[in-house]
C-alpha cells in the first residue's frame, strides 16, 4: 500500500438479507483526506460507513493502514426517556478531563459551563444531542472520523459552525473525515473527494468535476441545481 | 440480638445493594423481566436443594445455568425472539419443580425464607455479592455504551458478545442468591423495583446506580426488620418495602 494511503477499497461486496446492498466498489482514501459519500436515501451509504468500520460482514478487500484510531458518529442515536446520564458522564465513557470535554463541545458551537456538563442528555434538543455526538467522537482526536449524516435535525446557523469547525480542526489535524449525506451542501465543496453511491459507485473524485447538473441528475434520478 | 438474625440482616444487606446495582443496567438495558424469568427457571434446582436440605441458592445455580443455556440453544436453532423462548423455558420450569416440590416447601420456594441461614451461607453470599459488585462497576459504563448504540460501542472496540454474556452471568448469580431472600416469584421484584424507583429522581448515573443500590439495602434490612417483628415471611415484606419506596419516588419524579 502507497505511503500516503490509509485505506484501500477493491471489489467490495455487502450483502444484506439476501439482498445486494454494495457491489463491487473500490476506491481508497489518503492522509488528510476529506472524502464525503453522496447518494440518495437507500443507496447503501451508511452500509458502506458500517463496512468500513467492521461492523458488517464483507466480500472483497478493505485494507486499513495499520494501528488507527477510529471515531464514529452513527445515524441513528438516541436516547431512551429519562435516561438519568449526564454530559460529563457520557464523556467519562471515553475517560475524557473536563477541559477536553469543554473544548471537544466547543469545536460544535456547545459553550459547555460547569452546570452545562452536569445535564442530562435525554433533555436535549436532536440538534444539541447531534452536535454533543460529534463532539463526543471528535473528543478524543480519532485518526479517521466517520459522520453518517451529521447535519440531521441541526438547523442552518448550527450547520455552519460545525462544518467550519470540521474543516478547521481537519485542517489542523492529521486527520481523514468520511462523511456521508444524502444531501449536496457546503462540505461538498470542502471534500478533496467525492463518492457518490447508487448500490454501484456512479462517480469518483475531486468535486468540481462530479458535482455537476447532468452527474447530479444521474446520482438522484432528477434534476438538481445548487 | 440473636446470631441467626444478624447473619439475615448481612446477607440482606449484600443481596439487596447487589441487586439494586444490577437492576440498574438491567432497566437501562431493557432486561427488566429477566430477573423474573430466571427466578422461574430456577425453581426445580431450589425444588431439589429443599427436598435434600441445602441451601436453595446452590439448587438454583445449575438449574439457571441449564435454563439460560437452553434459551440460547433454542435461539440459535429458531428465528423466535428471545422473549418467547425465554417464556416457554421458565415456564416448563415450574412445571417441572412443581411435580415434585413438596408441599410443606412450596412457601420457601416461591417466596423465600430467610430465618435459616448458617455462617458460611452468609459468607458465601457476602462474597459472591462483592465479586458480582465490582464485575459490573467494571463493565457498567460499557454496557450503558452498548444499549445506547451497540454500533458505536464496537467502533470503541468493547466486545458486545463478550460483555452480554459476562452479564448474563451476573444476573444469574444475582437470582441465585436472591431467591433466598424473596423466593422464585418475587426475585424479579428484588433487581426491578428499587432501580426503578431510583431512575424516577436520579440527575445522573451515579445517583441512578447507587440510589438503586442503597434503596435494595433499605428494603432488604426494612423487610427483615419487619420480618422480626410479625414472624411473617421477610420475601413480601422487602417487595413491599421496595414498592412504597417506588411510590414515594414517584412524588419526586424528575421532569
Amino acid at each position: 500500500m502507497p505511503e500516503d494511503l490509509i485505506l484501500k477499497v477493491e471489489n467490495l461486496n455487502v450483502e444484506l438479507g439476501g439482498e445486494r446492498i454494495i457491489e463491487d466498489l473500490s476506491f481508497a482514501l489518503k492522509e488528510k483526506e476529506l472524502l464525503v459519500i453522496l447518494g440518495p436515501n437507500g443507496a447503501g451509504k451508511s452500509t458502506l460507513l458500517k463496512t468500513l468500520l467492521g461492523l458488517i460482514p464483507y466480500q472483497g478487500l478493505i485494507k486499513w493502514k495499520e494501528n488507527l484510531h477510529l471515531g464514529y458518529v452513527p445515524e441513528e442515536f438516541v436516547i431512551p426517556g429519562n435516561l438519568p446520564l449526564s454530559l460529563k458522564e457520557f464523556f467519562q465513557f471515553k475517560k475524557e478531563r473536563p477541559e477536553k470535554i469543554s473544548q471537544a463541545l466547543g469545536w460544535v458551537g456547545i459553550e459547555a459551563s460547569g452546570k452545562f456538563l452536569e445535564k442530562r442528555l435525554c433533555t436535549f434538543s436532536s440538534g444539541q444531542l447531534r452536535r454533543t455526538l460529534i463532539a463526543w467522537a471528535m473528543s478524543d482526536e480519532p485518526d479517521v472520523l466517520f459522520l453518517d449524516e451529521p447535519m440531521l435535525f441541526i438547523d442552518i446557523h448550527g450547520r455552519e459552525t460545525i462544518y467550519d469547525s470540521l474543516v478547521k480542526i481537519w485542517e489542523s489535524k492529521r486527520q481523514s473525515i468520511i462523511l456521508v449525506s444524502h444531501e449536496i451542501g457546503e462540505v461538498c465543496k470542502k471534500a478533496d473527494k467525492i463518492l457518490a453511491l447508487n448500490k454501484r459507485k456512479l462517480f469518483y473524485g475531486p468535486p468540481e468535476e462530479i458535482i455537476t447538473p447532468q452527474n447530479l441528475a444521474k446520482i438522484y434520478g432528477s434534476p438538481i441545481s445548487l | 440480638m440473636d446470631l441467626q438474625f444478624l447473619y439475615s440482616l448481612i446477607v440482606g444487606v449484600f443481596i439487596g445493594g447487589v441487586a439494586g446495582y444490577l437492576g440498574f443496567l438491567m432497566i437501562t438495558k431493557r432486561m427488566a423481566l429477566v430477573g423474573d424469568a430466571l427466578g422461574h427457571a430456577a425453581l426445580p434446582g431450589i425444588a431439589i436443594a429443599l427436598i435434600y436440605g441445602f441451601n436453595p441458592s446452590w439448587g438454583a445455580i445449575p438449574a439457571l445455568i441449564v435454563g439460560i443455556l437452553l434459551i440460547w440453544f433454542f435461539e440459535m436453532h429458531t428465528k423466535l425472539p428471545m422473549e418467547a423462548l425465554t417464556g416457554i423455558v421458565f415456564t416448563a420450569s415450574v412445571a417441572i419443580a412443581f411435580l415434585f416440590l413438596p408441599e410443606s416447601e412450596v412457601s420457601t420456594a416461591l417466596i423465600g425464607d430467610i430465618s435459616k441461614i448458617s455462617f458460611s451461607d452468609t459468607i458465601f453470599s457476602v462474597i459472591l455479592s462483592l465479586i458480582v459488585f465490582f464485575i459490573l462497576k467494571k463493565i457498567f459504563s460499557k454496557m450503558i455504551l452498548a444499549s445506547l448504540s451497540e454500533d458505536l460501542a464496537r467502533v470503541e472496540h468493547v466486545d458486545t458478545k463478550k460483555y452480554n454474556f459476562i452479564f448474563l452471568l451476573c444476573i444469574a448469580i444475582v437470582v441465585a442468591l436472591g431467591i433466598k431472600v424473596t423466593g422464585s416469584l418475587l426475585m424479579g421484584a428484588l433487581v426491578i423495583t428499587p432501580a426503578a424507583a431510583a431512575r424516577n429522581v436520579a440527575s445522573n448515573l451515579f445517583q441512578y446506580s447507587f440510589g438503586a443500590l442503597i434503596i435494595g439495602v433499605i428494603s432488604c434490612v426494612l423487610g427483615i426488620l419487619l420480618f422480626k417483628v410479625f414472624a411473617l415471611p421477610a420475601g413480601p415484606f422487602v417487595i413491599l418495602t421496595a414498592s412504597l419506596i417506588f411510590l414515594i419516588s414517584l412524588i419526586f419524579k424528575k421532569q
